[in-house]
């Protein structure tokens, strides 16, 4: 019953005129950025917080808004995925297997009606799952010590590459080099200025924000010319424009199941939006795939990895809220958010700031439904979009990264310090290192300091203080397990001289 | 061998990073210190990037010469962008930098002109008049 009135607070909250308007503006701009090939939700977030900071938004209001934009990334990624067979953003790759197939034989409109169901009942499920479990898991972590916190920061560094597969030297690598970037400054203990060369302009440190931005928007513009020089064919037609009821819900048991799969991928370290679409997805394939007919546009076959990643991305906000600890790009970038909002995530959230927690929730409730409403009916405006020609796009995306970043401090010296990390991003990609581990370090680099600080001053100066938690001892368990897990796939991968 | 070479300099980075950080002095009465942090992640990074000399990926692929021109051209095109910003004032540096852009991603000359000047004055409205931004207008020509 108290999640129940803290919910129905919620609602009180969020249904203000001017957030439900920033609701709808979210859901539409994130379903558009969500369509345009090359700019993911990691951009369309980063590039937008320091608009709403410029527009003078209340905390609440712009948390709102971002969030309305992160949900709406989940469903519009499908849209190009299906027309063009071009993800639109990297959790809808298994949508093309079975999504572009259908389109290709004049069932366009049934394949994004199929999904958007999916994503809708996905990203509901995934609501429902944080509004019931998020406070428990809250109410537990109100007894984790500054010991614990530090194993569990251990743990997110140590499992974002997950079961990848990717060389997780490199993974580790970005998460030490996120970590050593954060103690650029005044250090908050003590006072003492570190690595900053003596440039007055260093000792705030670097601003996440503007790493953000110069890492994921910047580099995907120098990028750009490599990965899309070659463009593919044309779209799909969409055919007649509304699907038949009926059709829409063919896919229906299947997204039920890619629900419960993809929330429990997104609650999970290490996993996030693009591990939920991908289980679901085999998973789908091995329950109901009797005839061989997915990858051929089989209407389970998009309808179990939109579900997957749409709940994916609402389960990964569990560990950000309640822990602080994001488990995907996405949620980093909404941590970096709610950090410069001054919002402090963890499990006193909950019981200090109960409005924006719930606020939050409830809006999330309205953006599902939003975009079910937009994603149905107005599908073909989002399609018509997808033909906006890149050469228009791409400066208009980089104008307003710019604009956003020099509205935070006014100094020219930031966008060069974003177009550095622009180069640093690029040259991570090209290395094919992960760049999310490098935000994660830069944001929490600060609070992992901190709480080994806290605990060693509990202990007087004792290290032994960080293993006499059972806790912590579990914590660092299950990373260590995973760690064997990660290298033993890397290892075994290593024969395969084809794989790039 | 890119990777090797990379985890070199990361290695280099890190033994002098951690050389640094031995410099800072610890604050009176605090039992971690500015050092320890920085000491452990360096040293970190420094293992970390003897498991990347031994274990290289194979290299990626190198770009194709005009697309590593373009991209060179962007960046000069960034790097201009903000140079020009205060001095010439956000709506006419805008107006350059999105029609260089513009080009450089395929658009003619007239569209790239015409992109440019309705995206440096529509930036110019939406954000310094409508959400009272306050950006610089031309400071170069009115002081």
């Amino acid at each position: 019953m108290d999640i129940l009135t803290s919910l129905i607070g919620g609602f009180a909250v969020a249904v203000t005129p001017l957030n439900l308007a920033l609701a709808v503006f979210g859901c539409f701009a994130g379903t558009l950025i969500g369509a345009l090939p090359g700019l993911g939700p990691v951009n369309g977030v980063a590039i937008l917080i320091p608009v709403a900071f410029a527009m003078k938004l209340e905390p609440g209001s712009a948390l709102i808004m971002l969030s309305c934009i992160y949900y709406g990334c989940m469903y519009g990624g499908r849209i190009s995925s299906i027309m063009l067979n071009i993800p639109g953003d990297e959790p809808a790759i298994m949508t093309t297997l079975d999504g572009y197939p259908m389109a290709r034989r004049g069932q366009a409109a049934k394949a994004l009606g199929i999904s958007a169901v999916a994503s809708f009942t996905g990203a509901t499920f995934a609501t429902l799952g944080l509004t019931f479990f998020a406070p428990l898991l809250a109410k537990a972590a109100i007894h984790f010590g500054p010991a614990d916190y530090f194993a569990l920061y251990v743990m997110a560094f140590a499992t974002i590459g997950g079961v990848t597969g990717v060389n997780p030297f490199k993974t580790l690598l970005a998460a030490m080099l996120g970590l050593l970037l954060a103690s650029v400054g005044l250090d908050p203990g003590t006072g003492t200025a570190r690595f900053t060369f003596g440039s007055f302009h260093l000792y705030d440190g670097f601003d996440p924000i503007v790493a953000i931005v110069g890492l994921f928007a910047v580099s995907e513009i120098i990028m750009y010319f490599e990965s899309h020089a070659t463009s593919g064919a044309g779209p799909a037609k969409l055919g007649r424009a509304l699907p038949r009821l009926r059709e829409v819900f063919e896919g229906f048991p299947a997204a039920l199941r890619g629900s419960v799969i993809g929330f429990i991928c997104g609650v999970l370290p290490g996993a996030g939006a693009s591990l939920g679409a991908f289980v679901s997805y085999s998973t789908e394939k091995q329950i109901s795939d009797k005839k061989g007919t997915f990858g051929t546009g089989d209407p389970r076959g998009i309808a179990a990895p939109e579900a997957g990643n749409n709940a994916a991305s609402g389960g990964a906000l569990i560990p950000m809220l309640t822990l602080g600890v994001p488990g995907s790009g996405t949620t980093a970038v909404m941590l970096a958010l709610l950090v410069s909002l001054n919002i402090q995530p963890g499990p006193l959230l909950f019981e200090r700031q109960p409005d924006i927690v719930w606020g939050l929730i409830a809006a999330l409730y309205l953006a599902n439904v939003v975009l079910l409403l937009l994603n149905v009916p107005m599908v073909g405006l989002f399609t018509r979009l997808l033909s906006l020609p890149q050469w228009l796009l791409m400066p208009v995306v980089v104008m307003v990264s710019f604009i956003g970043i020099y509205s935070i401090s006014h100094s020219t010296f930031d966008l060069f310090v974003m177009i550095g990390f622009g180069l640093l991003g690029y040259a991570l990609r090209k290395l094919e290192i992960s760049l999310v581990p490098v935000v994660l370090g830069l944001l929490l680099g600060a609070d992992m300091e901190n709480n080994l600080r806290r605990a060693l001053s509990i202990s007087g100066g004792d290290f032994g203080i960080l293993l006499q938690s059972p806790i912590a001892l579990v914590i660092y368990g299950f990373t260590a397990l995973m760690l064997m897990f990660s290298f033993g796939i890397a290892m075994r991968r290593r024969p395969d001289p084809l794989e790039g | 061998m890119i990777d090797r070479i990379v985890g070199a300099v990361v290695f280099m980075i890190s033994v002098s990073a951690f050389w640094v950080a031995r410099g800072y002095e610890a604050g009176f009465g605090d039992p971690l210190g500015p050092a320890v942090f920085p000491q452990m992640v360096a040293g970190g990074a420094a293992i970390l990037s003897l498991g990347l000399m031994l274990r290289p990926d194979p290299d990626p692929k190198a770009q194709s010469r005009p697309a590593m021109t373009r991209q060179i051209a962007t960046l000069a095109v960034l790097v201009g962008y903000v140079l020009l910003l205060e001095p010439l004032g956000f709506p006419l540096s805008t107006t350059l930098g999105t029609a260089c852009l513009a080009l450089l991603f395929g658009a003619g000359p007239a569209k790239a002109g015409v992109t440019g000047l309705a995206v440096g004055l529509s930036l110019f409205v939406i954000f310094d008049t409508v959400l009272g931004l306050p950006l610089p207008f031309a400071p170069a020509l009115f002081g």
